[in-house]
């Protein structure tokens, strides 16, 4: 079936594998053509991996913005005197009293909720930011080569050598006052790096595409070929590292946090609760264990969330 | 200040390690030789921050160490803290600023040196001298002469402070600037004990294993793991050790220490972390104490702000004084090892000795409403919030911040009113809080020297004092101190501290939280612990079973 669209398929299919180039391809079905991302979409439909993660990272999204469509309490009201480190109530569900309260007399539950929107921000901003930042650079250093690639890759190095967390805590420690945005920039300034390189690959793979070759002889900008050949091409192993790192960026933050270097009070975050709770581990563990639990399982659905895209888009994995 | 909270699971996590391979020796008594009068006693420890010079010492760690190795003129009773003559035969002085000083006979170094008043004069000028860069030298201020030793800027004119002269081998005279009436009960302090001769001969050698003329010897020191100390059989006094020594280890984290007392591997450890205190009643049943130590907790400001340093301001800290709920936090943050502080000294300082509770009244008593009124009438926290700085690494401050500030938050309504300022190390927030750096709030505390009122009020509040950090300044109160310094008569002199002491109600430079109490858990190998005014175990009294 020699029709232009099959012909890209099979491009996006290599592109995809770009980083083990593969020219495996399973094919459409008979009949029907389909591009790479609706292919991906079918077999996404049908992973039950990817939709409890998809339906957790909703839940959790609606937290992160509405967080007052959960719970009645305020995560920053500290009653000393009557809820200092309370036990759960276990059958109050969805009551502020339903997980108990911390050392300083506030709800666990209402901390739970609103420590959402810390680490969902942190997660989401810093993945974009550092896709924009990787892509670029990835698509110059690999679409001119030559000298600008020399560059690029070589700055790439150099920020890829600095340890991830122990970079960010000396950049942390330069500011005084620690938002969620100076955490979101310490971990974009350092996160990039892995985009840049598959972003790279993935573009010297492409560039030798025929369609990319005819584009060149029919006179096209190197601005359109970016735009409309390589860029569409190249981008789904950069969504794939993308979504799994996500998951790393809130872990990140939590760690951050943990060690009193990433967010500080007043904002709500779990990373902080989790560090205010340790020493209580053996009077009321569950002050411990509710915020760590809810660590866990945000990173576990994006890096579920991530798995089940790179299988989709991945022909390798099928 | 002990505890490295960031550490705190990698330490556990090696802590156990080495407890499993010292168990695995099967001497589970932590290092201790048998028992009896001659047992070991193991305890916890902190690395001293300085080399154990006695005038270089001004920390807990090696004050602990200090007090077990020298006696001075004075020893503050370990149970009510009253200074006693210990080498002092007689300090007299008939205008309260000349003094004579009479040494008893018979007391020696451990080296066998005998201690004369030499022994005193020269190692005060030592401590005194600027080129030694003591760190206490400061306590020798008063005596004159100082000036010329230790100018403030320049170099000494001066080898040795002019108002110290020996007599003879047992008695020498001191004078100092101005009138001071109790300064004899402030020569307890270690910065004031006599050195032997080998200090000076061969200093390096005697850092490494000091030589005083206490109860015990040093019999090896390595830096930063441990220090074995050994009760010294020839030793002179009256308070000759009861057990047959004591094997100091250091420990970076307080819950690392209580673990270990608790798996058997320590007998004593003299700061039980508060988040263990829930657990002390099993663990320990009654092998914990809990007493009153001459430790005050304060909140200071920065009155090199000029918003700060105004009338409004001062009714702003006032409202702050009554936003805070204390007993709330003492009883359930602190689990009781604090109370609430209602003056500026410390109960161990009892009525006798100038504390007086419920000095400072109302303006320390939790009240929502008045708070809220007169931080409204003094226009609000100066910069539209309070940021309370404090230290993260160690001694678990942020807890407490972060209850004060919903204290506050609660009371004014607003949930940002204050916000805690942690600060990474100990080291970086005392930097900041030395230099002027901070701009609002910031957790200070004060751990006396000696157990004078003097001691709480002169070196905070007094101007330019040197721990007074936010540079606050009030003629009033330095007049009414150094009128206090030249009462001849002691308990005039404490009442006028007090009428100085009441200054800082209506001025409030810095908000009085709690007092805090020394704790200590030792394991069932010992009996007789106790800690002493400056919550330091007695370490003398404690018998082996």
């Amino acid at each position: 079936m020699p029709d232009t669209t099959a012909l890209t398929k099979s491009t996006d299919a290599s592109a995809a594998a770009a980083q083990t180039p593969s020219t495996t391809d399973t094919g459409p079905l008979p009949g029907k053509p389909r591009s790479l991302w609706s292919d991906a979409w079918h077999d996404l439909r049908r992973n039950p991996l990817f939709l409890v993660s998809m339906v957790l990272i909703l839940l959790l999204t609606v937290m992160a913005i509405f967080p007052g469509l959960f719970t009645s309490a305020s995560p920053r009201d500290a009653n000393l005197a009557e809820h200092y480190l309370q036990k759960p109530n276990w059958g109050h569900f969805f009551a502020p009293d339903w997980l108990g309260y911390d050392v300083q007399g506030r709800s666990i539950y209402a901390r739970l909720i609103y420590g959402a929107r810390a680490s969902i921000m942190v997660g989401v901003i810093v993945t974009i930011a550092v896709t924009v930042t990787g892509l670029v650079i990835g698509m110059l250093a690999g679409y001119f080569g030559g000298w600008i690639d020399t560059i690029l890759s070589r700055i790439t190095d150099v920020f890829f050598g600095v340890p991830f967390i122990v970079g960010a805590m000396v950049i942390l420690t330069t500011f005084e006052e620690r938002s969620v945005w100076v955490v979101i920039l310490s971990l974009s300034f350092l996160g990039w790096t892995s985009i840049a390189r598959v972003a790279r690959g993935s573009v010297i793979t492409i560039k030798q595409a025929d369609y990319v070759v005819a584009a060149k002889a029919l006179g096209a900008s190197t601005t359109r070929i970016m735009a409309r050949h390589i860029l569409p091409n190249a981008i789904a192993p950069v969504i794939v590292v993308a979504t799994i790192a996500l998951g790393g960026y809130i872990a990140a933050e939590a760690t951050l946090s943990f060690l009193g270097i990433g967010l500080a009070e007043p904002t709500v975050s779990w990373g902080i609760d989790v560090s205010a709770a340790k020493d209580q581990l053996r009077n009321v563990p569950t002050v411990l264990i509710i915020p760590s639990v809810m660590v866990s399982i945000t990173v576990l659905s994006f890096l579920m969330f991530g798995d089940a895209v790179r299988n989709a888009l991945d022909p390798k994995m099928r | 200040m002990r505890g490295a909270t960031k550490v705190r699971w990698a330490a556990c996590a090696v802590a156990v390690a080495l407890a499993a391979t010292a168990c695995g020796g099967g001497d589970g008594d932590g290092g201790g030789s048998g028992g009896g009068a001659d047992g070991i006693v193991s305890s916890s420890w902190g690395d001293p921050q300085n080399p154990l010079e006695p005038a270089n010492t001004n920390e807990v760690q090696g004050g602990k160490v200090l007090d077990m190795v020298f006696r001075g003129l004075i020893r503050y009773d370990p149970k009510t803290g009253e200074a006693k003559n210990m080498i002092a035969e007689s300090i007299d002085s008939t205008d309260s600023q000349n003094f004579t000083i009479k040494l008893k006979d018979g007391w020696t170094f451990s080296n066998g040196e005998k201690v004369t008043a030499n022994s005193f004069v020269d190692a005060w000028n030592y401590g005194a001298a600027l080129k030694n860069n003591q760190k206490n030298a400061y306590f020798f201020q008063y005596i004159e002469g100082y000036d010329e030793v230790h100018p403030e800027s320049g170099s000494a004119s001066a080898e040795t402070m002019s108002g110290l002269k020996v007599v003879d081998d047992l008695t020498f005279t001191a004078k100092l600037t101005q009138k001071f009436s109790l300064w004899p009960d402030t020569l307890g302090y270690s910065a004031f004990v006599p050195l032997p001769k080998a200090f000076y001969d061969d200093h390096d050698a005697w850092l490494s294993k000091p030589v005083g003329n206490g109860p015990y010897t040093i019999e090896s020191y390595a830096k930063g793991s441990s220090m074995n100390l050994r009760r010294w059989d020839d030793y002179p006094g009256d308070d000759k050790a009861k057990n047959g020594g004591v094997d100091l280890k250091v420990f970076t984290d307080n819950n690392t220490a209580y673990t270990d007392l608790t798996a058997g591997n320590l007998d004593l450890v003299d700061d039980v972390p508060a988040s263990q205190l829930r657990n002390v009643e099993a663990d320990l049943g009654d092998r914990y104490i809990n007493t009153p130590a001459g430790i005050i907790q304060t909140l200071a400001f920065p009155f090199y702000e000029e918003e700060w340093d105004t009338d409004d301001a001062r009714k702003v800290r006032q409202g702050l004084s009554m936003a805070i709920n204390r007993p709330q936090i003492t009883d359930q943050i602190f689990q009781k090892t604090r109370t609430p502080a209602s003056d500026w000294t410390s109960p161990v300082l009892g009525e006798e000795g100038g504390f007086k509770e419920g000095l400072c009244g109302k303006e320390c008593t939790y009240n929502k409403d008045e708070a809220k009124k007169l931080i409204d009438e003094g226009g609000g926290i100066p910069g539209g919030q309070l940021k309370i700085s404090y230290n993260a690494d160690t001694g678990s401050h942020k807890e407490w911040v972060d209850a004060v500030c919903n204290s506050i938050n609660n009371v004014m309504g607003n949930n940002k009113a204050c916000v805690g300022g942690p600060v990474g190390t100990f080291a970086d927030f005392r930097a900041q809080v030395s230099t002027q750096k901070l701009t609002s709030a910031w957790r200070a505390g004060w751990q006396m020297d000696y157990p004078l009122i003097q001691n709480f009020l002169q070196p905070l509040y007094y101007t330019n004092a040197p721990s007074n950090d936010g540079k606050w300044s009030n003629q009033q109160f330095d007049d009414l101190v150094d009128k206090a310094n030249a009462e001849s008569d002691k308990a005039k002199a404490i009442t006028t501290f007090q009428d100085a002491e009441k200054i800082l109600v209506t001025e409030m430079p810095v908000i009085p939280l709690w007092y805090q109490n020394g704790s200590a858990g030792y394991s069932d190998r010992v009996d007789n612990v106790a800690l002493n005014p400056f919550s330091v175990p007695v370490y003398e009294e404690i018998t082996v079973k």
